[in-house]
């Protein structure tokens, strides 16, 4: 990316200049970065690119109409990839599958460490409602199968099943399956193979740019003090400590 | 039925869950009801299909009630209907047909998804032709859902092959291809890397422009990606022409774009750009010739090999298929501490079958040419891998542990250490030569073909635990695979045996098998059965007699060979039987002089003398082998055989063959000239 580059070679300008540590003012600082030129729809899909993938369909809409930048997902895809989300999070992993099932049927058919942690969660979910029969009934008809054919879903299996083992689910050894987390972790999944059976990246570009952005500062600490960015959500330049 | 006041009341949980979950039987009964509404069969379509994807156990259980060709008549009738409508006009969204379509080509591609037996009921049902109208259908999603389907069955060996002969298939393979639809485009590369097997339909598609389509599609979407690399390899496969146009200018850079493609962020892709870059190599092998490249090949099918998924159990085949029979890419393999990594995996265990197989398929082809690598993975506990997968209940698994250890028995050094002759590797192989699969058995047989080589002290151990008695069953069997390779263990076994073993294993053979062997109908099995007699025979003068005795009917059976065989193997491995046999007494020699010096009514040559004019040097050199064993010095015959040969114009041709092209014949023709020689002076 554009960004990281330009960081690289200021780095190396440095580098070339300086055996000691070098002091950068702001001034110099602020003039060399003012010669630095970024294209503002290369802004402006870097920020429909965070919208999109993170799923805020809406402002990727309004975006979309005042900035004309074009997302490269169709929005409405990205309501149901939302909605299939949402729907494991509020443990209702049943809807969850079918609308996955709806926007592509080849995701969890290809994808048998994903439907068998889908599977899982749904067992969760009714030890979590304190339907013991069903769960019982569920795991036995729906996941056993999946453990013969798998060394590794049988002993996650073995695990879930071991919920029904203890009288206070909370304080047993297996108790982090009944997590909010562990729903996060599934619905992470579905939302990530979701993206990329649409061809995109499953994390934004954003963060990334900003990983470079501090991993090139600390780089070029150990050249030269100049105006470094602390605080990436107001971005301020902080003068060099000299 | 109640269900949402009932859902909160704990004692009506069960009707609940029949509730959500609908019965299989109802669920297909409904589809072929005529008495139903529009929204309950789309219901009945939509549950079947969510119950069967991802569900293995569930596409087989509605497959046995029929449900197969219930969900393709509602397809088909369906798609009758909406074709009539566009046919007379109709324009607009016709949502509630559509869905119906959707739906049931949705459940049509799941029960083809990973399933043969889905896929043949599939096919059965007359599902393709349908499928591919929806292709062209108006609406996207209609399309969408049927090109899904068809890339799903292109995917299975059991659909059947595109006929790229006929021009208006091939016009509608480019306008697939040609498509914007990422799903009909890959649904185009898919019908290529099924149906393209011949060197014709590589050249026929390729002059229609599908080459350049395919490089086309590297820049698209996943999908269009993954299924242009895959039938790029098969465009490419053993194609060097297409090879050398891929590297010209017209598709400059194509290749590069594949080797970008090995480092993409999606496993399964790296792995294709993998698999297409191996094709290009074995089929071209000057490309991707620096060390560089071919390390980080290595580095990458390492790396996948951690995918739990698919990707991962298919890995070590593409690593199989880099390193097979190539000395340097072993080296390499070697260097990279391939050996340690497989061995890893095995040790993590357990792990399902097919990736069980391919990883003992690489590690075989690992350990095939260099010591360096079979004494590393023996090091590494391979051998008690190796003896764990012999009693794996899958057979692909036995099977490719007993080619690993057949490899890794090539080790010399190990093999007289006697390291495979023991009770936990013997027991288990002679156990599995008897199995229902042939391919299994084929393999335990070449695994013991090269442990029984060992020598001399071991060899009891095998006889022992039952072995000899089963290969020489097998080697009566009406399978002629079988008999060959049994009969190979068997030759292998004899190979530098003392005379008391040479004596048991000659006994349970007995001389009248052996003999029908000789003149079995399958020559392969001929020069086996002779190889194994010159075996009996190679040693001391007693075991010479093992094929004079009883009026020398197996001697005999040897010669009517040479006299009738045309197989070269078949006349060098008698011309080694009747070489040792003149490496014997006075008595042997003249029995052999007798059959190979006279020109017999009909010929006009002697065997001996046919046989050094032969324009195989393997078949000269036996010969001469005999020769020199005639005529070995301080025998009272030698003169009177000397005699016999020069004046059978054989010196005069000796003279010619020092000159043969071939090392080994020139130095046997001086040694048998030099005898021929001494008696004179």
């Amino acid at each position: 990316m554009s960004l990281f580059w330009i960081v690289i070679r200021q780095l190396a300008e440095i580098e070339a200049m300086a055996t000691s540590k070098k002091v950068i003012t702001r001034e110099e600082w602020e003039k060399k970065l003012s010669d630095v030129k970024i294209a503002k729809e290369d802004m402006n899909r870097l920020v429909m690119n965070f919208l999109v993938t993170e799923g805020y369909v809406d402002a990727a809409e309004k975006f979309k109409n005042e900035s004309g930048t074009e997302p490269d997902i169709d929005l409405a895809t990205i309501t149901d990839r939302m909605a299939v989300k949402k729907a494991v999070q509020c443990g209702n992993v049943e809807d969850a599958i079918e609308k996955v099932n709806d926007l592509n049927p080849e995701i969890l058919d290809t994808n048998p460490q994903l439907f068998f942690h889908l599977q899982q969660q749904r067992l969760i979910e009714l030890i979590r409602n304190g339907k013991v029969e069903e769960a019982l009934e569920f795991a036995q008809e729906e996941l056993a199968p999946r453990g013969e054919e798998n060394q590794s879903f049988l002993e996650e299996l073995e695990r879930t099943v071991a919920l029904l083992a203890f009288e206070d689910v909370t304080n047993c050894p297996v108790g982090d399956l009944l997590d909010i987390s562990q729903r996060l972790k599934t619905a992470s999944e579905v939302n990530a193979a979701i993206l990329t059976s649409q061809s995109h990246e499953k994390d934004p570009k954003l963060p990334s740019l900003l990983k470079l952005l501090l991993w090139a500062q600390n780089q070029l600490d150990e050249k030269a003090a100049y105006p470094r960015i602390k605080d990436l959500s107001t971005a301020a330049l902080e003068d060099p400590a000299v | 039925m109640p269900t949402s006041a009932s859902s909160s009341a704990p004692i009506a949980s069960s009707s609940v869950s029949a509730q959500s979950r609908p019965v299989p039987q109802d669920l297909v009964g409904r589809l072929s009801s005529s008495a139903i509404s529009h929204e309950a069969k789309l219901k009945a379509l939509r549950d079947i299909k969510n119950q069967i994807i991802g569900n293995r156990t569930k596409k087989l259980s509605f497959l046995k009630l029929g449900a197969v060709p219930s969900v393709v008549g509602v397809l088909a009738s369906a798609t009758a209907t909406a074709t009539s409508r566009i046919g007379c006009g109709f324009i607009g969204d016709d949502h509630d047909l559509d869905s119906i379509i959707i739906q049931s080509a949705a459940a049509v591609g799941s029960f083809a998804c990973g399933f043969d037996a889905g896929v043949q009921a599939v096919l059965d049902a007359g599902a393709l032709p349908i499928l591919f109208s929806l292709v062209s259908h108006p609406n996207e999603k209609v399309v969408d859902a049927g090109a899904r389907s068809l890339r799903l069955i292109y995917q299975s060996k059991l659909a059947p092959k595109f006929d790229f002969f006929q021009d208006q298939n091939i016009h509608f393979l480019l306008s697939l291809l040609n498509s914007e639809n990422e799903n009909v485009s890959g649904l185009g590369a898919s019908i290529v890397t099924h149906s393209c097997e011949t060197k014709v339909e590589q050249n026929v598609l390729e002059d229609a422009g599908v080459l350049k389509k395919l490089i086309s599609l590297l820049a698209g979407s996943m999908i269009q990606r993954d299924a242009s690399l895959e039938s790029l390899a098969t465009l490419l496969k053993e194609n060097p022409a297409a090879i050398l146009k891929i590297l010209g200018t017209e598709h400059r850079g194509a290749l590069d774009v594949v080797t970008e493609l090995t480092r993409d962020k999606y496993p399964r892709t790296r792995l294709l750009a993998c698999m297409c870059l191996i094709v290009v190599r074995n089929s071209y092998p000057s490309y991707l010739q620096d060390v560089r490249t071919k390390t980080q090949l290595i580095a990458i099918l390492l790396e996948l090999l951690d995918d739990a998924g698919q990707v991962g159990d298919e890995a070590p085949y593409a690593l199989s298929s880099l390193i097979a029979g190539k000395e340097d890419m072993q080296k390499l393999a070697f260097e990279d501490r391939v050996a340690e990594k497989l061995c890893k995996h095995l040790e993590k265990g357990p792990l399902q079958a097919r990736r069980l197989q391919g990883i003992f398929l690489a590690l075989a082809d690992l350990c095939s040419l260099l010591e360096c690598c079979r004494s590393r993975f023996l090091s590494l506990k391979g051998l008690q891998f190796i003896t764990n997968a012999l009693t794996n209940d899958n057979a692909d698994v036995q099977a490719a542990a007993c080619i690993c250890l057949r490899n890794v028995a090539r080790s010399v050094k190990n093999l007289s250490a006697g390291i495979f002759m023991n009770e936990p590797v013997i027991i288990p192989l002679v156990h599995l030569i008897c199995d229902a699969s042939t391919s299994v058995q084929v393999a335990a047989l070449d695994a013991i073909s090269n442990i029984v080589v060992d020598f001399m002290t071991h060899k009891t151990t095998f006889i022992q635990c039952g072995g000899l008695k089963q290969l020489v069953q097998l080697s009566k069997s009406m399978d002629s695979t079988i008999r060959l390779h049994s009969l190979w263990a068997l030759k292998n076994l004899m190979f530098l045996v003392d005379d008391r073993c040479k004596e048991t294993i000659f006994a349970e053979l007995t001389q009248s098998t052996l003999r029908s062997l000789i003149r079995d109908p399958e020559a392969a099995v001929q020069e086996q059965a002779l190889a194994l007699v010159r075996n009996i025979v190679d040693g001391s003068v007693e075991c010479i007699e093992f094929i004079l005795a009883d009026d020398a009917l197996l001697f005999h059976e040897v010669v009517r060979q040479l006299q009738c065989a045309s197989k070269t193997e078949v006349l060098v491995q008698g011309m080694y039987v009747l070489s040792n046999v003149a490496s014997g007494t006075e008595l042997h020699k003249e029995a052999v002089m007798t059959q190979l010096l006279p020109v017999r009514p009909g010929d006009n040559q002697s065997i001996m003398f046919k046989f050094l004019q032969s324009d195989d040097s393997r078949l000269r050199t036996a010969a001469l082998w005999a020769l020199v064993n005639l005529c070995l010095p301080n025998f009272p015959g030698t003169y009177r055989r000397v005699l016999s040969i020069r004046n059978a114009g054989i010196s005069s041709h000796l003279k010619n063959m020092l000159h043969d092209p071939c090392l080994d014949v020139k130095l046997r023709a001086r040694t048998a000239l030099a005898q021929l020689l001494i008696p004179d002076a």
